[in-house]
């Protein structure tokens, strides 16, 4: 139902054979201290990555770096194989963001929003109402098309914020907490639409403190606690244990 | 081509603002009613004054005048329209979704400035309309008046950098606001005290917005004073993207 989403733009140029995301070594420094150490890490084309982290743990640091929003203090950020950091205009084509409370211009309409996030991100003509077109269908927002921005509720606004991020059918999609003010249903058409995602080449990172989205969505969980990398492997069964032990066993140990 | 998407959004986003309009609408309605004003009293004194056979019509008495207080409204206007360009991003939590969709400083900071740019100049083709009816019924000195017209066009040009260049500095709009008057008073004011002495030739007279602004208010129109205003403005933007780029290194 949803595939026309993520179907690749021609003129994309995303190779096939290099991982679509690497972090090497990559750290950032917050208020005079490390929020990032030393990340190092992998996402390939198909995979769902759920990144977990206690409050404070440089969950949406990372995300923020990983959408070109933020610059790393050290290391390198591969998109695509080629450097992030050197090439910050990749983020147009190849990464799309769903940041924290979905922050969106207040004296626009839905679709007026849309219409500005299809053209930064390089979208014109036809392929850009197309685009606007089908993901407010997509994210039920047809009805509120016409609406502005600052009357929506919290859930609606999500929904914006992800038809933003949507909208140019990027390969890496980053999610901070997509669940926020989403009804049961809602969230259940979210889920299907990270699988989909990832089923047709892309890619998810996604951040959120809910361990049910993760096990229901991810294929691999990595865990950061106080800005280090402590966990990553494929999706656990006792991923709650897992994240217990590694908040409590680090926090007890700074203690 | 990014560039060009942030400029309609804003051009987008100024349309539908009514703060901006009602801006607008003051200044325009305000300018067109000190028109009618200074009108009146040069009708009046018309015969008069081709009596004496003065060489003197009414762009020297009524159009210069009433452009010159437009620069008033143009340094109280400017610092409205742009104090939310950058800080009211930032305050708003939509600037790193700029830089996530691409845009390196540069870009975010000129498709801003040209928005704003744009606006002012909007309101300026609006007193150009009111000065192209006056001329159906008379003759004015259109090279006094092109010259004036540039000065006010890089006026508008160079304040709406300034204003750009605050709007990345400060944390709330109102700052921004507030410091870009400032910054654009102590240019109107900055050889001041030298004048008063009766210093008219040292650094400060040459740092005044008025050395460079007023020859062209009097037709008079020099490359030294247009490069004047290239300079302020180039340095303002050049201060606003080096400030926006300092942005992703922020906590």
């Amino acid at each position: 139902m949803l595939s026309w989403i993520w179907g690749r733009r021609q003129n994309r140029q995303v190779t096939e054979n290099v991982p679509l995301l690497q972090l090497q070594h990559v750290g950032r420094l917050r208020a005079g201290r490390q929020a990032v150490h030393g990340l190092d890490l992998t996402l390939d084309r198909g995979q769902v990555l759920g990144l977990l982290g206690v409050n404070g743990a440089g969950k949406s640091t990372t995300l923020g770096m990983l959408a070109g929003a933020l610059r790393p203090s050290s290391g390198r950020i591969l998109l695509d194989g080629r450097d992030f950091v050197e090439q910050p205009e990749l983020a147009r084509d190849l990464v799309g963001w769903l940041p924290e409370r979905a922050p969106l211009w207040p004296e626009l309409t839905v679709a007026e929003h849309l219409t500005a996030h299809a053209r930064l991100h390089g979208l014109r003509g036809q392929a850009l109402r197309t685009a606007c077109t089908s993901m407010l269908e997509c994210l039920q927002l047809g009805d509120l098309r016409r609406r502005l921005v600052h009357a929506l509720s919290q859930g609606q606004r999500q929904r914006v914020g992800l038809a933003c991020a949507l909208l140019h059918k990027p390969p890496l999609l980053i999610l901070d907490e997509p669940g926020n003010g989403l009804d049961p249903v809602q969230a259940a058409d979210l889920r299907t639409l990270i699988r989909d995602h990832a089923a047709d080449g892309g890619a998810v990172v996604l951040s959120t403190h809910l361990l049910p989205e993760v096990t229901a969505v991810c294929d691999r969980v990595a865990i950061l606690h106080e800005g280090r990398l402590r966990h990553d492997a494929p999706l656990d069964d006792d991923l709650s244990k897992v994240f217990m032990s590694i908040a409590t066993t680090h926090t007890v140990e700074a203690a | 081509m990014n560039m060009l998407a942030l400029l309609r959004c804003e051009w987008r986003r100024l349309w539908v603002r009514p703060f901006a309009w009602w801006l607008a609408a003051v200044v325009i309605a305000g300018m067109a009613w000190e028109l009618v004003l200074m009108l009146g009293p040069f009708l009046a004194q018309q015969s008069t004054l081709l009596a004496s056979g003065a060489n003197i019509g009414y762009t020297d008495l009524v159009l210069l005048p009433w452009l010159a207080l437009f620069v008033i409204a143009v340094v109280l206007m400017t610092p409205l329209v742009t104090m939310s360009t950058l800080a009211g991003e930032r305050r708003g939590g939509t600037l790193p979704l700029l830089f996530a969709s691409g845009l390196s400083p540069a870009g975010i900071v000129l498709g801003k400035y040209l928005a704003a740019l744009g606006w002012l100049l909007l309101v300026l083709l609006a007193l150009v309309a009111m000065v192209l009816v006056l001329s159906l019924s008379g003759s004015p000195d259109w090279g006094k008046l092109g010259a004036t017209l540039l000065g006010l066009v890089l006026l508008m040009a160079m304040l709406a950098a300034i204003g750009v260049a605050c709007s990345a500095w400060a944390a709330h709009p109102a700052l921004a606001a507030a410091s870009a008057l400032v910054v654009t008073l102590a240019l109107m004011l900055v050889d001041r005290s030298s004048l008063q002495q009766g210093v008219i030739q040292d650094a400060a007279h040459w740092l005044a917005l008025p050395t460079h602004l007023q020859p062209m208010g009097r037709g008079l129109v020099s490359s030294a004073d247009i490069a004047w205003f290239v300079i302020v403005t180039a340095l303002a933007l050049a201060l606003a993207i080096h400030r926006v780029g300092q942005e992703k290194d922020r906590d």
